[in-house]
């Protein structure tokens, strides 16, 4: 049971407090509920290199990193195409310089003309090192694309093109700013060795003044129902043929959503999972395969990735791979598979609980959700699934009619 | 009015309390450690072997440790997975120059039964000709992969530099090593270096004593009767190279010498200076080469260490149209620690920094093990810690500058660029 307080400004600014007495560090972490998904299909990749500006230095303090590193701390942020997330970690007595930073970077940033001109380059080289320059690189800005036709899932967070971020201007920078980042726009999470009544007067001394903003609503496209198989071969330098099957699965608050996270696991989470065992062990046609989610807010992909053998054909391996499902589909899986499986989430889960910084993530992502009481919720929900609600959802979800393949074929 | 333009009052960290794990001695040479302060259900395992790649040439150091779970007489690779996963763990293997790793992470309740299905599949792994042929193929063509890399490209070559006068250090991967290989060497291999090959044990987790010796007792098997040596000294080949890769958009740039590890009596130093040049966010290196010019996505510094020696690195990834400007930068940014004093307010902060990273690095059982384990390595016990934070609270701008320009001549590194 992760114990956890929570309560709200005025302002709206939503604040969770975890009290952790074993650790001399704390954890401030500050989730904006903005993500890739929030952007123009003309201005793409704008919440990343905003994540990068909001390192340039706010209103009242010229530089962010350095008064942290003074404090004994260090500090990081991801964007996905759901959220952008700040963290930092540094001694629990140094915490203040951390709600002095991010509070002052959440009331206005400095937005100047160097700190937009450099990182433009920053995320620009970004771009090359991880999607260009990478042998498969680029295939999840290609999968994307044939797997969305609606829905702002269709680029990825870097964006769609490089175009998009050398065009960015600093009128569209405040514009972003204004529209996602204030207090009724994020959650803020404390960590550590502290007494409530501490966190809410240090908590109300550096937020409170900050204007609320308004909240922002979401109004996105729906993605239709898919009902064609697509598929895309694309020809790269690159020595193997790869292939990614997407398949449209639940939303992260669907009922079946851990559902399918188990069925990723029974298809291909480790050397034991099914589509191993048959297609690499049984029949050799891949040097590796893999099954796993995105686990996106909105509906998300399902995807079986993996590289084919020298000498073995997309046709060849598509047949046996489909032959594959279809059993898999026939029959639910043994309750000791199932137990086997479920050993290995509580693993994965045990681990992850240990470290201070990804338990105040993920109560900072369950309330963004709408209901952090869901994060003592996981372990029982994975505990009441059964090898019938995994078949049941391996019929709905392993479908050709809502399949994107993708194929990299080597030149 | 609430004062924003000032920061809060800092408080230094008065203190880091650093505990070591219990030791208990397989035989002279072997002990194994545990860290029994965990408090919830996970544990992991190491098992430590002298079957580095310095141990063989050829790569075989590299197929014996992936080929460990690969079967044995009375049960299948798949059989041995099975065993694992489904008790829920978490297998991972890898080599060093000088150690091959296991770790395994599972849940207290099933430790035992994965260490002794790992001890058997250890001891008697068979080497089954259709597992060594897929699992080479598999290999192989990951080796491709990678060689379409500019990032692997260069270490490769920077190994070769690096570890010029050592040719079981130095060689890289090849091809022809996946053509050449043979059951009977690969069995030789294992032989040597592991079935008398284990070097050390780290168990962490709520366990009991009698757990603890069967560990102990399963260990004793294939414990190193006599103490491994391992080179004292390595020459790197000074000077510039290019590895060509058509139809790259960035170049990989690695700059580095030999240098020493943590037994040197300049090493607690060398790392503040290390920390300024390029080894956190505001460094040096990342302030002028990322934050002022954009050149990069990222460039860092590193001191690695091997058991008795140890080298420095700058590693980076920049558009090819920009690796001669960034060359030229990171010997600016050389040139400028030996020539200008640090400033105080830059010292400071380091200093603050990195014993806020030791803080880090010593919270939590894990990491407090891991932290142990480097200091081990050399013979050293957490006492060398305390001397960390007392040398870190009285270096002065002087010895940053000292140590500058003992270490940081360009003519002294080999650098390499890919792309």
């Amino acid at each position: 049971m992760l114990k956890y307080d929570r309560f709200t400004l005025k302002n709206g600014l939503t604040v969770l407090f975890h009290k952790d007495t074993t650790t001399p560090l704390s954890v401030v972490n500050t989730l904006y509920d903005v993500g890739a998904r929030d952007e123009s299909e003309d201005k793409t990749g704008f919440a990343h290199l905003f994540e990068h500006l909001m390192f340039g230095g706010s209103i009242n303090i010229a530089d962010f990193d350095t008064p942290l590193q003074l404090a004994g701390g260090e500090n990081n942020a991801f964007t996905s195409n759901d959220v952008t997330n700040y963290y930092d970690v540094l001694p629990a007595n140094n915490i203040e310089t951390a709600l002095w930073l991010e509070s002052d970077r959440m009331l206005s940033l400095a937005f100047t003309e160097k700190s937009l001109e450099v990182q433009r380059s920053v995320v620009i080289e970004e771009f090359k090192q991880r999607y260009l320059n990478q042998p498969y690189g680029d295939v999840w800005l290609e999968l994307r694309p044939l797997a969305y036709k609606e829905h702002s899932y269709k680029w990825a967070t870097i964006g769609k093109e490089l175009s998009h971020i050398e065009d960015a201007t600093m009128d569209n920078v405040k514009s972003f700013f204004k529209k996602h980042y204030s207090p009724s726009n994020a959650v803020l999470c404390i960590a550590g060795n502290f007494e409530l009544e501490e966190v809410k007067s240090l908590v109300q001394k550096w937020y409170s003044d900050i204007p609320s903003g308004t909240k922002y609503n979401r109004n996105l496209t729906k993605e239709p129902e898919q009902k064609e198989f697509r598929e895309k071969t694309i020809e790269r330098d690159v020595p193997t043929n790869a292939f990614y099957y997407a398949f449209k699965m639940p939303n992260r608050l669907h009922h079946d959503f851990f559902t399918v996270d188990t069925l990723s696991d029974a298809l291909g989470r480790d050397k034991s999972s099914s589509l191993y065992l048959s297609l690499k062990k049984g029949q050799n046609l891949v040097s590796d395969i893999g099954a796993y989610i995105t686990g996106s807010i909105d509906e998300g992909l399902l995807v079986i990735s993996g590289k084919l053998n020298d000498g073995v054909s997309f046709d060849d391996f598509d047949q046996a791979l489909w032959k594959e499902l279809d059993d898999f589909k026939s029959r639910a899986i043994s309750a000791d598979d199932l137990e086997k499986i479920m050993n290995k989430i509580r693993t994965a889960k045990e681990f992850e609980d240990m470290g201070i910084l990804n338990r105040a993530m993920n109560l900072c992502s369950y309330e963004l959700l709408g209901d952090v009481s869901l994060i003592n919720k996981e372990s029982e929900i994975y505990h009441n699934i059964t090898a019938d609600n995994i078949q049941r959802v391996a019929k709905s979800i392993l479908q050709k009619s809502s399949c994107s393949l993708l194929k990299v074929k080597a030149k | 009015m609430l004062n924003r333009i000032v920061q809060p009052e800092l408080k230094a960290i008065d203190k880091i309390e650093f505990i070591a794990p219990k030791e208990y001695k397989i035989n002279p040479h072997v002990s194994l450690y545990h860290m029994s302060d965990v408090p919830n259900e996970t544990t992991r395992f190491d098992l430590y072997f002298d079957a580095g790649k310095c141990r063989g040439g050829n790569s075989m150091a590299s197929f014996v440790n992936g080929l460990l779970l690969s079967g044995t007489k009375h049960k299948t690779s798949i059989e041995i997975n099975n065993e694992i996963n489904g008790k829920g763990g978490f297998y991972e293997s890898g080599i060093s120059q000088e150690n091959s790793v296991i770790s395994v992470y599972s849940l207290r309740e099933n430790v035992l039964d994965i260490f002794n299905t790992i001890k058997d599949a250890i001891k008697n792994v068979a080497f089954i000709e259709k597992e060594v042929l897929e699992f080479l193929s598999d290999r192989k063509q990951g080796f491709n992969i990678s060689l379409q890399k500019v990032n692997y490209l260069a270490q490769r070559a920077f190994q070769e530099d690096l570890f010029n006068s050592n040719d079981n250090y130095a060689k890289a991967t090849e091809l022809s090593d996946f053509e050449n290989v043979n059951i009977h060497d690969l069995k030789d291999f294992h032989s040597e270096f592991y079935l008398k090959g284990l070097t050390k044990i780290v168990v962490l987790g709520d366990l009991d004593e009698e757990t603890i010796q069967h560990f102990i007792f399963g260990g004793n098997e294939f414990a190193i009767n006599t103490k491994p040596k391992y080179i004292d000294e390595i020459q790197n080949n000074a000077g510039i190279r290019h590895v060509e890769k058509s139809n790259s958009v960035q170049s990989a740039i690695r700059v580095g010498k030999v240098l020493f590890n943590k037994n040197h009596p300049d090493y607690l130093d060398f790392l503040v200076l290390n920390t300024i040049l390029g080894d956190y966010f505001g460094s040096r290196l990342m302030s002028n080469i990322r934050e002022d010019k954009g050149y990069t996505y990222g460039i860092g510094t590193m001191v690695a260490e091997l058991n008795n020696v140890g080298y420095f690195m700058v590693a980076t990834e920049v558009g090819t149209d920009l690796k001669e400007a960034t060359l030229k930068e990171i010997k600016f940014e050389f040139e400028r620690l030996k020539t200008d004093f640090v400033k105080p307010e830059e010292l400071e902060l380091v200093q603050n920094y990195m014993l806020g990273q030791l803080l880090k690095s010593a919270d939590g059982p894990y990491a407090m093990t891991d932290l142990f384990i480097s200091v081990e390595l050399h013979d050293l016990d957490l006492e060398f810690y305390n001397r960390a934070i007392a040398s870190l609270n009285s270096i002065n701008v002087e010895r940053i500058q000292e140590l500058a320009v003992k270490y940081l001549n360009w003519d002294d590194m080999s650098i390499v660029t890919a792309g």
